[in-house]
């Protein structure tokens, strides 16, 4: 059998406000409300509204067959309800289908797994919480920011007995030339690791409408071909797992609605439903369609889904980066030690990892995914608003 | 007298020292009765009249027929520092200064400037490169636009416009003064781009006056460009009273040590941060630096500044504009300018008048008038430390030379440069 898993991440970040060194003192006006509200708008019209009215349709259509999985930010849902209270209620409408999973993460997609473990532990737990409270829904699968994994982690989230599962990059340092479609186990035979086949995840995510891939046009045919052709290399009829990883936004922002994105994946939904050894799985059943036991693997050094390098450089690869973060973090200490109950949330949303992202200097070229991402005009811009932030909090640490 | 300005930067178009140094004087010209033709690199072919104070807060642009140029703001030419090109050795100066024979100076009679020289000039100016042929689409524009407008004297500033004040001075046969506000040598810290050294050669040589900012400027023309001492004339810049008297914004609570300056290897941006280093180790006690300014420098000195590690403690402003500068002042203790080579530096008699305690290089010209300053050779870091240490260490003495440093810049107004500037003029000018 071969088990398809779909994972979309659901994020967006609270953007800073161009704040200058001279509103220091004279304004808390920290995030940019007006351009949160407007991308959170845009995203919700290209984006979620048409994709959750496909994805419930074709749940429902296939008497709940079809399943899907979603890793939904704390500081998406808070800016869904302050923004756009109808894209929340069509997230808990696609819930109560039965047909999907909530996955666990940090609340505030940050990378307080590298930097702050206490802050890791709260900040996934107060997300478990939020999914909770929102969606009446218990999460038992793990997904780390931008699928960040190392085997420490593992360690860690023994914390947090509710998570059986990771999601993970399947990335080549990882898998050593062996296919992602077998789950493996982490080094300390703890957690079901389940990895992300890049190949055919970024078939869809980047290079759909790429004009300039060899395969262009990617039709929904060719593609189930592709999914039905991996199922030939397994002669002792294990079961196989193919997870697609993709960001929601790919249906319809990422990839415009003009590309004919969302006619190819309900085809390719539609195509897979009709075949006999493939069927759709959330990612908390595949423990128990295991009929293998998959082998352990090791993670020593931080792995991530993002850029090719597949490494935290995205956000950790220049100085910028390395002392915002720290700053951020170090106040964030401060602020819990003195009991700052009105600054700890505030620091809590400047460890949202996208903040860095924007601060990276490897890929800010024209044309790049980070310039493309990033409403600031450079690097160095973000920079200076992010610490002119910091200084203003640390001023008020200190009163 | 009508005056014809030649200048490349004037409020709000300024990226420098040279475009605050031109308001000032002109404001000050107009209000002794100078009339000032102003023509500056915009895209429209016009130009602006200076005939009252007012006039220079709120300069008139016209047009060929002196009607008034509806469309404000007009669209200006961006100057960008020219990266200079390949290896260049005094060899190559020694090489010019020999191939022009310079008249001798005569009292009175002006200079002539031989058609060679404007033939030169013409072939400098059709390299094929983007500053280079801005500079000749205004050359032409100040040719063109001439033909419209009485004057009694050319007054042109810093290399861009002087081909087209030596053109202006062979087709009317009026005096030219060349000012000198920074010269190629400072931006480029050695040998900078041959055109530009070509240019700044023959527009101060073929000149009838050369005005230069300081005693520094005033050697090294001497010296590099064989400027005949007779003719150079120095008039040290001034400062403009900020039209709010200053006050102090305690914004933070340890002191504020600033940079105010284009982000460029020749302000010492990098010896700033050296600077912020080694006082941050020796001082022990919380400061923080401001880094105020846009260049081509930024990048790399925020990467430098980050990687200490050191948080919030090295802030970058980014551009400010003039109001932003009045506020950034307005919030420092102590203002350190270690530029590498300086002409003059307004700055300083900015962040004096703002009550700064102000060290600054002894290779700025401004160095050469104040008093109530602490002046070190930019290399020398460690004696900038001890100052600074020293300072925050006696509070009582910060304050008497921020007291001091204020009531000494008070006397450096342009009412005074402006007559110094008019002495220059009548040498020139019989009536």
């Amino acid at each position: 059998m071969l088990y398809i898993i779909f994972y979309f991440q659901v994020h967006q970040p609270f953007r800073i406000n161009k704040y200058k060194v001279f509103d220091i003192k004279n304004s808390v006006a920290y995030f940019d409300e007006d351009l949160n509200r407007h991308i959170f708008n845009k995203v919700s019209e290209r984006c979620y509204l048409l994709t959750n009215k496909l994805f419930k349709e074709l749940i429902e259509i296939s008497d709940g067959r079809f399943k899907i999985s979603f890793s939904i930010t704390g500081t998406f849902i808070e800016q869904a309800k302050k923004y756009r209270p109808d894209i929340y209620k069509s997230f808990l409408d696609l819930v109560q289908t039965g047909g999907v999973e909530l996955l666990n993460e940090t609340y505030y997609h940050s990378l307080s797994s590298i930097f702050d473990l206490d802050e890791f532990l709260e900040q996934v737990a107060k997300h478990a919480e939020i999914i909770k409270k929102e969606f009446g829904f218990t999460p038992h699968v793990f997904r780390n920011t931008e699928l960040i994994y190392f085997d420490k982690l593992s360690d860690v989230l023994l914390n947090l007995p509710h998570i059986k599962t990771i999601l993970i990059e399947g990335a080549d340092k990882i898998l050593k030339g062996e296919s992602p479609l077998y789950p493996r186990i982490s080094y300390n035979h703890v957690h079901l690791l389940l990895l992300k086949h890049y190949k055919l995840s970024d078939d869809i995510a980047f290079r759909f409408s790429d004009r300039s891939w060899e395969k262009y046009p990617l039709t929904a045919e060719k593609y189930v071909s592709w999914i039905k052709n991996l199922t030939l290399t397994e002669k002792e009829g294990k079961n196989l797992y193919l997870n697609l990883f993709v960001d929601y936004e790919t249906f319809g922002e990422h990839q415009w609605k003009e590309s004919g994105i969302f006619e190819f994946i309900k085809k390719v939904i539609e195509l897979l439903l009709n075949e006999k050894n493939i069927s759709f799985l959330l990612p908390s059943e595949v423990i128990s369609t295991l009929n293998y036991k998959p082998k352990t693997v090791s993670v020593p050094e931080p792995t991530s889904w993002a850029d090719t390098e597949r490494d935290l450089s995205a956000w950790l690869s220049n100085s910028l980066q390395w002392n915002a973060m720290k700053t951020c973090y170090e106040l964030l200490k401060l602020a819990k030690e003195k009991e700052k109950k009105d600054l700890i949330p505030i620091l809590k949303t400047l460890t949202t990892s996208d903040l860095f992202y924007y601060m990276c200097i490897k890929y800010f070229q024209d044309g790049d995914v980070h310039k493309y991402f990033s409403p600031y005009s450079s690097p160095e811009e973000i920079y200076r608003y992010y610490m002119n932030i910091l200084s203003d909090i640390e001023e008020n640490l200190e009163e | 007298m009508r005056v014809l300005m030649l200048t490349w930067e004037y409020p709000p178009f300024i990226t420098g020292g040279l475009g605050v140094a031109c308001y000032g004087l002109f404001k000050a010209l107009a209000e002794k009765g100078i009339k000032i033709y102003m023509i500056l690199p915009t895209r429209e072919k016009g130009f602006f009249q200076i005939f009252s104070p007012l006039e220079a807060d709120y300069p008139t642009a016209k047009k060929l027929n002196k009607k008034q140029i509806e469309s404000i703001p007009l669209s200006f030419y961006e100057f960008h520092y020219l990266e200079p090109k390949g290896a260049y050795s005094p060899a190559f100066l020694t090489s010019i200064t020999k191939k022009w024979e310079l008249p001798k100076l005569k009292t009175k009679i002006l200079y002539r400037v031989p058609n060679e020289v404007l033939k030169r000039i013409s072939h400098l100016l059709s390299q094929n490169n983007s500053l280079i042929s801005k500079v000749s689409t205004y050359t032409e524009n100040v040719i063109e636009l001439s033909k419209y407008l009485k004057f009694d004297l050319i007054h042109a500033h810093d290399w861009l416009t002087y081909p087209a004040g030596l053109f202006l001075k062979k087709l009317y046969k009026a005096p030219l003064v060349t000012h000198i506000h920074a010269t190629e040598f400072d931006r480029a810290l050695s040998f900078g781009h041959p055109v530009i050294h070509e240019i700044e050669y023959l527009g101060l040589n073929f000149s009838d006056r050369v005005i230069a900012v300081s005693r520094y400027t005033s050697n090294l023309i001497k010296e590099h460009y064989k400027v005949a001492e007779e003719k150079i004339r120095v008039v040290y810049n001034a400062f403009l009273p900020p039209l709010k008297p200053p006050q102090k914004l305690k914004k933070f609570k340890e002191p504020v040590i600033l940079f105010l300056g284009r982000l460029t290897i020749q302000k010492g941006p990098e010896i700033f941060l050296e600077f912020a280093k080694k006082l941050i180790r020796g001082y022990g006690k919380k400061v923080r630096f401001l880094i105020a300014g846009a260049g081509e420098m930024e990048r790399y000195l925020m990467l430098e500044a980050a990687s200490l590690g050191i948080g919030t403690k090295i802030m970058f402003t980014g551009f400010l504009t003039r109001a932003e500068v009045e506020t950034a002042l307005s919030m420092s203790d102590i203002v350190v300018m270690p530029s590498v080579s300086e002409p003059f530096g307004i700055v300083a008699l900015e962040a004096m008048s703002y009550g700064c305690a102000l060290i600054v290089s002894k290779q700025s010209g401004v160095s050469e008038v104040i008093k109530f300053a602490y002046k070190v050779d930019f290399w020398d870091i460690n004696k900038m430390v001890n100052i600074v240490i020293n300072l925050l260490n006696n509070p009582q003495k910060l304050e008497e030379i921020q007291e001091k440093a204020k009531a000494e810049v008070q006397k450096f107004r342009w009412s005074q440069k402006s007559e110094e500037i008019i002495n220059v003029y009548k040498e020139l000018i019989s009536h």
